[in-house]
């Protein structure tokens, strides 16, 4: 409770006096992005997707096994004793044994590539079901590796989070039906965690000195209080809808530093980079979308008139135009880094390349040189993203992974979805089954080598964070980044003890 | 002193505008904070002369009231409350973190908004105007007037928050020093990066005495700029002269050889691209003085250059239109040529009947394979092939008279249509000619 008495001696709610501001210094950002999920520019798409699976299962498949022999290793139950089997199609009835592979989920409203195809339909569109699983049951989870598969069966599966595309490992025996009741699941848990700066080396004070401008008061040195990373996502520029215009105004005031007082200032000055996670650019209004059908179908009966440059009539370019003017205001103060959303003007497949400068005519002039070493100032990333940041290694997705797991799960425990998604050591489980994929042939990236020490996720609907621990002593800081239009919220992360505040916009 | 009051007087009270601190800040190139100042007792000022002369909204900062933030349960969003069903229901609860507020409010609700806050690290006037804010979002407007004056030279001075690391790349139209420098950049880059630590070592003199240096060098950069740019049109002119000769007779080889020597000349502009250094703020690198006359030399494109390369990429895509249904044309009639001993020369014929010509345009119908996707009795999917007639008008291109003969006559040259694709630049000219 606050009082109008206890603000009227604010600073700056006094007559304006002659004296000469102190210039803040924003904190320097220490960053290393990693490549892990670029795509080579001359890729095609020919492959098969078989090997994403393959690979993964190769991958993952000696943690899980590590693990399950660690803890099923002479277990005897009912007086026999569990055994491993390496292949799925080894499973013997009724011997007490325990096998990993690669889970599948059958469910009644998952979009099938075969029904597609016995259809006729050729043309994919995106995925409009908001769920796959169904009230009513119907489902089979089977597990299955290069031999063949096996429905698992047991009500064990009800306490865990399972998607298709996880590496589990299941113990139990088969049944007369040829179903495998499963008594136990491991997953391969947390991968090993690398140390703080492995990467990318601290700024020493010595180079803070050499780096600082020759002003006439730079009180840094010494109190180094613990800087900031910002996190947002979804902030969903739009030509049409103006309902949060000012808050986005706000919120670009506030990472300026512009608003508030000179204490709250050198409070916001510590926020080293900000980090965009994804739907910068809002979805295209049904109106908007509706009429680019009509003449996509239009052009297939007349030959269109050959134009270069866009169509004006069916491409509006003042979203990317305030996301530009956006970026712009930001870049002179703070290095940022832009991840592609769902809406965002990148390829739809996982994972999604940089959104192309090109859309940027102002603030590209921040972006890297092509061909340098050194990250740009403004870097478009991709998504999912990986990357060191303070030292700590960071790993961030638009949310499309997130989302798509949901549409498996009966349940809204996003955070319990993310533990789940390290605890499976693959950040993108459901690709390519549900969720778009590039077709990898030699690399699977979504299969995490490395624990991050801080993994967000953006565009949720709602805010969230919680701190995981793995066996080998792993803490991950997991984050659900809210969608910034619906809700006005922006994550802040200090990058000293991986602890969480957000800030709220009310206009 | 008064500048401020005269200002918004005339701003606030005689055209009716809404003015914010950033947009007096920016006008009256004064510090935000003082801006804020400003309107305060501005706003104070007039009130004391008149109340509810001038209505303020104030930005308000801090940590509200625990009670409604946390308890928010995750689930009640999307009203998706079958909970009931066999999923699992362990909830990982998410830690409560500290939320700072930021609100805009108007002054008539400043204490209930007060009212709601725990403790308030900051509050100042965000923006005054003749009458009371209604909806906060109509301040958009008013907050999006700083985007017509500001300038980054501007922001860099009122900026409360600095930042000296920024780094930009220069402009491609205004960055002339790193394309002038470019052979010595190549030189320097021969261990590509090393640039970057070779500026690191360079002492704080060097850079106290280049920093003077860089705007004269950037002002004789921009003059000598202007004509540079007037006069290399004419020069390449000279060497070649553009679009003007695709037309010309001859033109259709000399212009495929000048267009592959450009190839890795533009190769080689882009490798100077890349090789174009992030501007340094302290102008270390300003020791290549740059020199716009080595431009050409250099291989870098003006603009006007870069124009005339598009043009003539056009003009090469509309050809390659032209060409395509031609190249679809002989693989068609090839077989069917082709086929010995030619039976039925009136089959031949028959490939292609035109119903009418005018002005070297024909209309008419040919014979097409076409791929039909059907699905059997048993539910395959099985694709034929079946001829069929397609009409074609004179929006594609006319099918060369010339090659036909060729091909009628002996089949050894009928292969050459088939060569001949890149050949067919030429195509245009053969249709303005005389049949």
């Amino acid at each position: 409770m606050v009082t109008l008495d206890e603000i009227a001696d604010t600073s700056l709610l006094q007559k304006p006096f002659d004296k000469t501001a102190d210039l803040l210094e924003r904190s320097e950002s220490n960053y290393k992005p990693l490549d892990s999920f670029a795509l080579p520019k001359d890729r095609q798409y020919q492959q098969q997707f078989a090997d994403i699976y393959f690979l993964r299962l190769a991958k993952i498949k000696p943690a899980v096994e590590e693990v399950a022999s660690a803890a099923w290793e002479g277990t005897v139950l009912g007086g026999e004793t569990a055994t491993k089997v390496n292949r799925v199609l080894d499973v013997r009835q009724g011997q007490l044994c325990w096998v990993a592979g690669t889970v599948y989920m059958d469910m009644p409203l998952k979009p099938s590539v075969l029904e597609d195809v016995s259809k006729d339909r050729w043309i994919s569109a995106p995925v409009t079901a908001d769920r796959y699983y169904c009230e009513n049951g119907g489902e089979s989870i089977m597990l299955e590796d290069d031999s063949g598969r096996i429905r698992l069966v047991g009500n064990v599966l009800r306490d865990y989070f399972l998607v298709t595309g996880c590496i589990i490992a299941a113990m139990g025996t088969e049944n007369v039906n040829g179903e495998f009741e499963v008594i136990d699941l491991k997953f391969a848990d947390l991968p090993p965690q690398p140390e703080r700066w492995s990467l990318s080396k601290p700024f020493s004070s010595g180079a803070i000195k050499k780096s600082k401008v020759k002003d006439e008061d730079v009180d840094m040195t010494d109190s180094q209080p613990s800087k900031k990373i910002a996190i947002v996502s979804g902030l969903e520029f739009s030509g049409t809808d103006t309902s949060y215009a000012m808050e986005l105004n706000l919120l670009l005031e506030f990472l300026l530093g512009e608003a508030l007082d000179p204490s709250a200032q050198s409070e916001l000055s510590h926020i080293s980079r900000l980090i965009i996670a994804g739907n910068s650019i809002a979805k295209p209004s049904d109106h908007e979308s509706g009429f680019t059908t009509t003449t996509s179908t239009t052009a297939d009966s007349k030959k269109p008139q050959k134009k270069y440059g866009y169509d004006a009539s069916s491409y509006n370019p003042l979203p990317s135009q305030l996301l530009d003017t956006f970026l712009s205001t930001l870049l002179p103060t703070i290095p940022i880094t832009l991840l592609p959303g769902t809406f965002d003007p990148a390829n739809a497949s996982y994972p999604q390349q940089p959104i192309h400068l090109a859309m940027f005519p102002k603030a590209r002039t921040y972006a890297p040189v092509p061909g340098s070493a050194e990250p740009g100032w403004l870097d478009p990333v991709t998504n999912p993203w990986e990357g060191e940041v303070e030292g700590w290694r960071v790993l961030g997705t638009g949310g499309q992974n997130l989302d798509d797991i949901c549409k498996y799960v009966d349940s809204e425990d996003r955070l319990g979805m993310m533990e789940a998604m390290c605890r499976w050591r693959c950040s993108a489980p459901t690709a390519p089954d549900t969720l778009w994929s590039y077709p990898f042939q030699e690399d699977e990236p979504f299969v995490m080598k490395e624990c991050p020490h801080l993994y967000f996720v953006g565009c949720q609907p709602t805010f969230g964070t919680k701190l995981i621990e793995g066996p080998q002593g792993q803490t991950v800081r997991l984050i659900l980044v809210p969608s910034f239009a619906s809700t006005k919220e922006i994550v802040l992360v200090d990058t000293e003890t991986l602890d969480v505040s957000k800030v709220k916009i009310n206009a | 002193m008064d500048t401020y009051n005269r200002f918004l007087a005339e701003n606030v009270l005689t055209e009716d505008k809404v003015v914010t601190y950033r947009f007096l800040s920016r006008a009256l190139q004064v510090h935000v904070n003082s801006a804020k100042q400003m309107l305060y007792e501005f706003h104070r000022s007039q009130n004391a002369k008149r109340p509810g002369a001038v209505h303020a909204t104030y930005l308000v900062y801090g940590t509200k009231r625990a009670s409604d933030g946390p308890s928010a349960s995750p689930n009640g969003t999307d009203g998706d409350i079958d909970m009931s069903s066999s999923a699992p229901e362990v909830e990982s609860l998410t830690e409560v973190v500290p939320t700072s507020t930021l609100s805009l409010v108007p002054e008539e609700r400043l204490k209930e908004a007060l009212a709601e806050y725990d403790e308030v690290t900051s509050v100042h006037v965000y923006s005054i105007g003749p009458h009371p804010a209604k909806d906060m979002a109509l301040l958009v407007d008013a907050a999006n007037q700083v985007l017509s004056l500001g300038t980054g030279a501007d922001q860099k001075r009122l900026a409360p928050i600095i930042n000296p690391r920024v780094r930009r790349r220069e402009r491609q139209e205004a960055g002339l020093k790193a394309a002038a420098a470019a052979t010595a950049a190549v030189k320097m880059q021969a261990k590509p990066g090393s640039s970057e630590p070779a500026q690191v070592p360079a002492s704080a003199k060097v850079k106290e005495e280049s920093k003077p240096a860089q705007p004269v060098q950037e002002t004789a950069d921009k003059a000598s700029l202007g004509p540079a740019k007037k006069f290399a049109p004419p020069i390449k002119r000279g060497a070649s002269s553009g679009i003007m000769q695709a037309f010309s007779k001859a033109a259709s080889k000399p212009a495929k050889v000048k267009k592959e020597a450009e190839a890795p000349q533009l190769a080689e502009a882009n490798g100077h691209d890349s090789n174009m250094q992030p501007l340094s703020d302290d102008g270390e690198d300003d020791e290549e003085l740059p020199q716009p006359k080595a431009r050409s030399a250099s291989g870098f494109m003006s603009k006007k250059e870069r124009e005339e390369a598009l043009k003539r990429m056009m003009e090469e895509d509309d050809d390659d239109e032209d060409e395509t249904p031609e190249k679809e044309d002989t693989p068609e009639e090839e077989p069917m040529e082709v086929e010995p001993a030619a039976p039925e020369p009136v089959k031949e014929e028959e490939t292609e009947v035109v119903t009418a010509a005018a002005n070297g345009r024909r209309r008419g119908k040919r014979r097409v394979m076409r791929k039909k996707q059907i699905m059997d009795d048993q539910g395959y999917l099985v694709t034929i092939q079946e001829p069929g007639w397609e009409s074609f008008s004179e929006d594609e291109a006319p099918p060369q008279s010339k090659p036909r003969t060729a091909t009628s006559s002996t089949p050894a040259q009928a292969t050459k249509p088939k060569k001949g694709g890149p050949k067919g630049q030429g195509s245009i000219m053969s249709f303005f000619s005389k049949k």
